[in-house]
C-alpha cells in the first residue's frame, strides 16, 4: 500500500517535471526564434518513465483483480443455498435427538 | 449461493472449530451469510458463545442474531427447551417484534400443535399481509404435515405475488419433482434459469428434469443444457459431464437408422468422456475401470 501509494506520488511529479521542462524549452525557442516541432528526447523519455510508473501505480495501488470468468473458484457456484425459509422440523431428528446435554443459562 | 472459494474457507473454518481452534462466531457468522443448514454446529458453538457472558458481551448488538440463530437450530435438532430459552429472552429484549412472534410461532410448529402455529401466523399476516418469511412458512407447515397438494396451492399464491423470489420457485420446482410432475418443474427450473441465467445449478436440474421426461426433442434440449451447464462451470461439474454422455447414447438409440447430424454431437461426448476419465485417473483411479466399462456400454470409449 505504502509503496503503491509512494511510486504513484513519484509518476505524478515525474509527469509535472517533464511538462515544466517542455514549457521552458518552448520560452527558450521563443528566445532563439525557432519553430516548435516537439519535445526534446530527454523529456519523451521522462514522460515515459512517468507514464509507467503511473500505470503501475494504478494497478497495485486500488487492490487485488477479481476474476470474471464463470468457471474460476471465485465465481464458480458448487452448491446453493438451503431453503432455509422453508425449513421444516419433523424429520428424522425427532427419532434421534443429539447427544449433547445442552442448556441455555441465563 | 455458495461458490467453491467459499465452500473451500467454509470447510476450513469447520474444522478449525471443531479442533477447538477458535472462530466459532466467524463460522457462524458464514453459516447465516451462506444460508447452510447446520442446525447441529450451530447450536453447539452458538450456545457455547452465549453461555460465555465475556463472549457474548463482545458481540455487541449481533447477540440477538445469534439468539435467533441458536434458537431456530435447536428447533431443528428438537432441544426444544434451548429455543424456548432463546425465544424468551429475545421477547423479552424486543416485546413488540414481529420477527419473534415469528420465531414463537415457529416454535409450536417444531413442538407439533400446527393450529396454534397457524392461528399464530394468521394472526400475523393480519397485521402485516405481505410478510414474504411468514407466508413461506404457511407452505413449509403444509408441507410438514404431509399435505403436498395444499404446499403447492399456497406457494402458487404466494408466486402470484411475490414473482421474482426465485427460492420460492426453486421450492416449488423441487415438490413438483418429489410428486415427478416434471413438466410443471421444468416451468419452474425455466423461471428460475430466465430470473439468474448465470446460475449453472439451475442449467443442470433443467437438464436433469428434461432428461427425465425423455422424448427426442426433449433429450436433445436437455443435451444443450447440460453442455451449457460444462460452459459455465469450466468443466468441472461431474454430473453435467455424465449428463452429455447419457443424453447423446439415448438420442442415437432413438435415431437408430435414420442417421442425420451424427458427426456434430459424436464430438461433444467423446470430449467429455475424456475429461472425466482424466479426472477420475486424478481423483480415484480405482474407480476407472468401472466408468471405463460404463462409458463403453454407451459406446462412447476414446
Amino acid at each position: 500500500m505504502g509503496l503503491g501509494f509512494i511510486s504513484g506520488f513519484l509518476g505524478v511529479l515525474v509527469l509535472f517535471h517533464a511538462a515544466y521542462s517542455t514549457i521552458q524549452y518552448r520560452a527558450l525557442l521563443k528566445i532563439t526564434e525557432e519553430e516548435f516541432s516537439g519535445p526534446p528526447l530527454n523529456v519523451v523519455v521522462e514522460l515515459f518513465i512517468g507514464l509507467v510508473i503511473c500505470i503501475w501505480a494504478a494497478l497495485t495501488l486500488p487492490g487485488k483483480f477479481l476474476s470474471i470468468h464463470p468457471d474460476s473458484d471465485e465465481n464458480r457456484i458448487v452448491s446453493l443455498p438451503d431453503n432455509l425459509d422453508f425449513m421444516i422440523f419433523n424429520h428424522r431428528r425427532k427419532v434421534f435427538p443429539l447427544e449433547m446435554d445442552m442448556k441455555l443459562r441465563q | 449461493m455458495v461458490t467453491k472459494t467459499e465452500e473451500t474457507q467454509l470447510n476450513n473454518l469447520e474444522n478449525q472449530v471443531d479442533n477447538g481452534g477458535g472462530g466459532a462466531w466467524e463460522y457462524l457468522t458464514l453459516l447465516r451469510k451462506l444460508k447452510l443448514r447446520r442446525s447441529d454446529k450451530a447450536l453447539k458453538h452458538g450456545l457455547s458463545i452465549l453461555n460465555n457472558p465475556k463472549l457474548r458481551s463482545t458481540l455487541g448488538p449481533d447477540e440477538w442474531t445469534l439468539y435467533e440463530q441458536v434458537a431456530v437450530a435447536a428447533m431443528d435438532c428438537q432441544h426444544l427447551d434451548v429455543a424456548k430459552d432463546c425465544t424468551k429472552a429475545l421477547r423479552k429484549r424486543f416485546p413488540e417484534s414481529k420477527r419473534v412472534g415469528r420465531l414463537e410461532a415457529m416454535l409450536l410448529e417444531a413442538k407439533g400443535s400446527w393450529e396454534l402455529a397457524e392461528k399464530a401466523y394468521t394472526s400475523l399476516l393480519e397485521d402485516s399481509p405481505l410478510d414474504q418469511a411468514i407466508h413461506k412458512r404457511r407452505v413449509a407447515m403444509a408441507k410438514a404435515q404431509g399435505n403436498i397438494s395444499g404446499a403447492i396451492e399456497w406457494l402458487n399464491k404466494y408466486l402470484e405475488i411475490f414473482m421474482a423470489d426465485h427460492d420460492a420457485w426453486r421450492e416449488l420446482a423441487e415438490i413438483y419433482v418429489s410428486l415427478q410432475m416434471y413438466k410443471q418443474a421444468a416451468f419452474c427450473y425455466e423461471e428460475l434459469i430466465l430470473s439468474q441465467p448465470t446460475v449453472p445449478l439451475y442449467h443442470l436440474a433443467y437438464a436433469d428434469v428434461l432428461y427425465t421426461i425423455g422424448g427426442l426433442e426433449n433429450l436433445q434440449t436437455a443435451k444443450k443444457y447440460y453442455a451449457s451447464t460444462i460452459d459455465l462451470t469450466g468443466g468441472k461439474n461431474t454430473r453435467a459431464l455424465f449428463g452429455v454422455c447419457l443424453c447423446t447414447s439415448a438420442i442415437a438409440q432413438l435415431v437408430k437408422g435414420k442417421s442425420k447430424e451424427e458427426k456434430e454431437g459424436s464430438q461433444v461426448q467423446s470430449l467429455a468422456a475424456k475429461v472425466l476419465e482424466k479426472e477420475y485417473k486424478q481423483k480415484a483411479p480405482n474407480k476407472l475401470p468401472q466408468l471405463t466399462t460404463a462409458l463403453k456400454s454407451l459406446t462412447l470409449a476414446s
